[in-house]
């Protein structure tokens, strides 16, 4: 186990970047860098000798730039290039919305408009990955409010998961040569097909490695006369899904977290669907550590009242120390944490730029 | 004909640090379509893929912005300098 805990942050104004010991006692920040300009993506990549830190810089004027360090985030450059469509494609790319590792050494990059790209290279050159880029859905999947974006990418053994919204869940069997739509049982409350084949806004999925085949979706809820489309639980590799919303004070919310020791612990952040805040301006974190069957509201430290704020789809992340700490970050600019597993919760910083990204990693 | 292309700050490092780069084209756009080949760097910053100049940037010819004249078509002539501009925005 690691000594230093890193908190990679993205925020309307650029990446920060966050240093503890595993004490988690105090945080030192650095940054911003890619100064002024939004981050939706960052990674910390531990497989090479020393860690890198990489950032998607989504540049309003000059384009997107994918940002890489090797002093674990004192300093940042710009890899050679970021992804792009070909001329031929008639796609532009508009953002980076998650950055992952695969196999030995590649990078993967989900995008909008909703596309896999491939990096062999430590992010100078990228490759489109056509099976799910290409799918025959592709030019029918529409943007949600934050954009047409592939913001998922799990593996799960030989199989690889695809989140997109609003495209849904996209399944790989054969190594990422081909992808299928996998939403049975995930709903829409936005046409008139409660369950299509696809077209979900799928918000975030998450899974464990001890736990092949099972994931968990916070999918876009929070429709009266459609209930229980929002929080839901696969065990056969996605093929199907099921509710596990009940106990829940809203279906609605963006990120889905699990505890890393434990596949049956799993995180949401419920919010009132027409705010997008927490219910009654009370912020609380919802855990149920049965695999959703039940859950429990984690306040320990938040405001009791007044609080409107809003956690994205990729604000919120869990260490993976002996007893883990999650973290998560807040459009209106807090960094939370959350220690023994949410049980008790501290505001580590009150005033950074709107939270669009949070990501932790123990090295 | 030739020209010079003038360019913000930001992207003075996508071509050695220089603040003008001379080229030799007729319109805009193939002084455009130029900097794709001799400065591809830059010129990802300038245009996306499909060849679009990027939303936020605004291109003048001497003081006219080419909106206001013929877009990408805008004839240059000898000496005309094209000044690349990020626009005013964010918040």
């Amino acid at each position: 186990m690691g000594q230093k805990v890193i908190l990679t942050i993205g925020t309307k104004k650029g990446l920060f970047v966050a240093q503890s010991s595993k004490s988690r006692g105090k945080f030192d920040l650095r940054g911003p860098f890619g100064r002024g300009i939004p981050v939706y993506a960052s990674l910390v990549d531990t497989r090479g000798k020393r860690p890198t830190i990489y950032a998607g810089s989504c540049n309003p004027f000059f384009g997107m730039k994918v940002l890489k360090s090797n002093d674990l985030g004192k300093t940042f450059e710009e890899t050679r290039s970021a992804p792009m469509f070909s001329k031929e494609d008639g796609r532009a790319l508009v953002n980076i919305w998650s950055l992952e590792t695969d196999g030995a050494e590649d990078l993967l990059a989900g995008v909008e408009p909703a596309s896999l790209f491939r990096s062999r290279d430590r992010g100078d050159s990228w490759e489109m990955v056509p099976g799910i880029s290409n799918h025959e859905h592709s030019r029918k999947w529409q943007p949600g409010a934050g954009g047409l974006c592939l913001h998922t990418i799990l593996r799960d053994g030989g199989r690889t998961h695809i989140g997109i919204s609003t495209g849904g869940h996209y399944l790989s069997e054969d190594g990422g040569k081909t992808f299928t739509a996998s939403n049975k049982g995930i709903g829409v409350g936005f046409a008139p097909d409660a369950y299509p084949e696809f077209g979900q806004c799928v918000h975030k999925i998450a899974g464990h490695p001890k736990a092949p085949g099972r994931f968990y979706i916070q999918n876009h809820g929070g429709f009266p006369d459609r209930p229980g489309i929002g929080v839901l639980r696969t065990d056969d590799h996605g093929h199907t899904w099921r509710s596990i919303a009940d106990g829940l004070p809203s279906d609605f919310g963006f990120p889905i977290v699990v505890h890393p020791h434990d596949p049956d612990t799993v995180y949401v952040v419920p919010l009132e669907p027409m705010t997008r805040t927490c219910p009654g301006g009370k912020p609380a974190v919802w855990r149920s550590e049965n695999g959703g069957k039940s859950w429990k509201k984690l306040t320990k430290g938040f405001p009791k009242e007044e609080t409107f704020f809003t956690v994205l789809r990729d604000g919120m992340d869990i260490d993976d120390l002996k007893s883990p700490a999650l973290y998560f970050g807040t459009t209106t600019g807090q960094l939370w944490m959350g220690k023994d597993g949410g049980e008790k919760w501290k505001c580590l910083f009150e005033a950074l730029p709107p939270i669009n990204n949070v990501k932790v990693t123990v090295v | 004909m030739s020209v010079t292309i003038h360019l913000p700050t930001a992207l003075r490092k996508y071509c050695d640090g220089h603040a003008d780069v001379p080229v030799s084209a007729p319109t805009v756009g193939e002084a455009l379509r130029e900097l794709s080949r001799t400065q591809p760097s830059l010129y990802v910053n300038l245009c996306d893929e499909t060849g679009k100049v990027r939303r936020h940037l605004n291109v003048f010819v001497n003081s006219d912005h080419m909106r206001d004249r013929k877009g990408l078509d805008t004839p240059l002539s000898d000496g005309d300098v094209v000044t690349i501009l990020a626009a005013v925005s964010g918040g």
